[in-house]
């Protein structure tokens, strides 16, 4: 695991990683504050469950997928991919060590936003508050499941077509996975079209994973079965992205 | 210890190349442990050669068997700039070898807590060379293919690592490409590529001065 703790040091020795653990710890104390929510003390554990799962959110889509961008990228560039190839580890394992590194950061970043939810956010109806862990931790699953197939595909991209294109690219997929994807549903249901009624089938719902309203409006826990199908759903992704970066993964940049 | 001996065995008719050959081994090569010298002007094939014998490029036609742990160093490796040289050594070499790379370091005047971006070429050089030959599995035979490892480099740092080489002739077989500059040094064992053949020349007392009118 050479790689990976190289990688590790190198993201560590950066320092922005901090800036985004700083945001996640701290922006869900500060933003309901200084929002209407002072007003209104009602408001100020729902505000506090948007500042904390949004500033989640936006880390790991900027940061993270940017980071793991950037790792494939160098990777690629620098010699280091080929230096290790020739010492025997293959490229499925280089993406595997880079991709592990990174997601060592964002992981920790999801822990710590599910707490702040289930410790200063929590309703106090008993009856509410005993789906409060299952809710959040079915949140940080569905959400690290989201995750972790878009940094892969982020580090790849970037190792074969640039970092720029690596981040940018899952950005938008992620995006569009999350809004993009609502507004054609949203359009399909006034006027039918079957071209992007098969383009909405095979896109990725992203935003089954973003239970932040459930939170918001108390709705509690999701349904074992929903929660299973939705594991079973980004786990298929999943593979998808991992078979997709694992092809367009490369180690050098070619002669 | 009982270790397998390093060897590199180059079949004649190998030729190397990205695509269309580029060089051509007329006779078969076999290069045991010890330090083996790649010479050959400018853009005549010597990183394809090392690329080809680290398996990262595939040969244009023949064969070659590599024994031993594999490890390629390139020419432009870089590691990123935020880091430290002990800071890479830490991650990248075995815990029980850490301190005598540390001293290694220290001895070659390279500073270990300067970020790798501000070191200057040689230093850099420097912090490569020692992450890859700390790296030597001591149990096994090890193939070091350094490309233009001495570029950069000061004479003592130069010197420190020939010395190093010396002492691990037995299990270590290293090829090294370079552009020696003077004449007096010593190059026992040489691949030089002509043209577009590339042949093996050794003898005891062989230095550059004699091989360097080889080139073309």
């Amino acid at each position: 695991m050479r790689l990976f703790r190289l990688t590790i040091a190198t993201i560590f020795q950066r320092n922005s990683w901090a800036i985004c653990a700083f945001a996640v710890i701290a922006m869900p104390f500060v933003l309901p504050v200084i929002s209407s929510a002072t007003e209104k003390p009602l408001l100020l554990q729902p505000a506090r469950i948007l500042a904390a799962w949004n500033t989640l959110w936006i880390c790991s889509l900027s940061w993270g997928l940017f980071t793991a961008a950037r790792e494939g990228e160098v990777n690629a560039k620098s010699g280091v991919g080929e230096y290790f190839l020739t010492t025997g580890v293959s490229a499925t394992r280089q993406l595997f060590e880079i991709w592990l590194a990174v997601f060592c950061f964002i992981s920790p970043l999801t822990i710590i936003t599910a707490l702040i939810c289930q410790f200063a956010a929590a309703p106090a109806d008993p009856a509410e508050h005993s789906m409060w862990w299952t809710l959040n931790l079915q949140y940080a699953s569905l959400f690290l499941l989201v995750i972790a197939p878009l940094l892969a595909l982020a580090t790849a991209l970037a190792s074969r077509f640039g970092g720029i294109t690596g981040f940018a690219v899952t950005l938008f997929l992620t995006l569009y996975g999350l809004y993009g994807v609502g507004y054609l549903d949203n359009m399909l249901r006034i006027e039918e079209n079957p071209l992007l009624q098969g383009f909405l089938l095979f896109s990725p719902q992203y935003r089954f994973a973003d239970l932040t309203q459930r939170l918001y409006f108390k709705s509690g826990a999701l349904p074992p079965a929903a929660f299973w199908m939705m594991i079973v759903y980004f786990a298929g992704i999943l593979a998808v992205y991992a078979g997709v970066s694992r092809l367009c993964f490369r180690t050098k940049l070619s002669a | 210890m009982t270790h397998q001996a390093p060897s590199i065995h180059l079949d004649s008719g190998l030729e190397i190349g990205y695509g269309s050959p580029i060089a051509r081994f007329g006779e078969s090569v076999i290069l045991s442990g010890g330090t083996h010298f790649l010479l050959a002007r400018n853009g005549r094939g010597k990183t394809t050669l090392l690329r080809t014998l680290a398996r990262t490029l595939k040969p244009v036609a023949g064969s070659f068997q590599v024994e031993g742990f594999p490890q390629y160093l390139p020419e432009d490796l870089r590691f990123d700039a935020s880091i430290t040289p002990a800071m890479i050594f830490r991650m990248l070499l075995p815990k029980a070898r850490l301190a005598d790379a540390l001293e290694l370091a220290a001895s070659i005047e390279l500073d270990v807590r300067k970020p790798y971006g501000r070191l200057s070429t040689g230093n850099r050089r420097k912090t490569n060379l020692i992450a890859a030959e700390f790296s030597v599995k001591p149990e096994t035979g090890n193939i070091l293919l350094l490309d233009e490892p001495f570029s950069g480099l000061d004479a003592f740092a130069r010197q420190t690592f020939e010395e190093i080489w010396r002492k691990s002739a037995a299990n270590v077989l290293r090829l090294v490409s370079c552009h020696p500059d003077y004449d007096s040094m010593e190059m026992p064992s040489a691949l030089m590529i002509e043209g577009k053949s590339a042949r093996h020349l050794q003898g005891n007392g062989q230095t550059w001065s004699q091989l360097k009118s080889l080139l073309n």
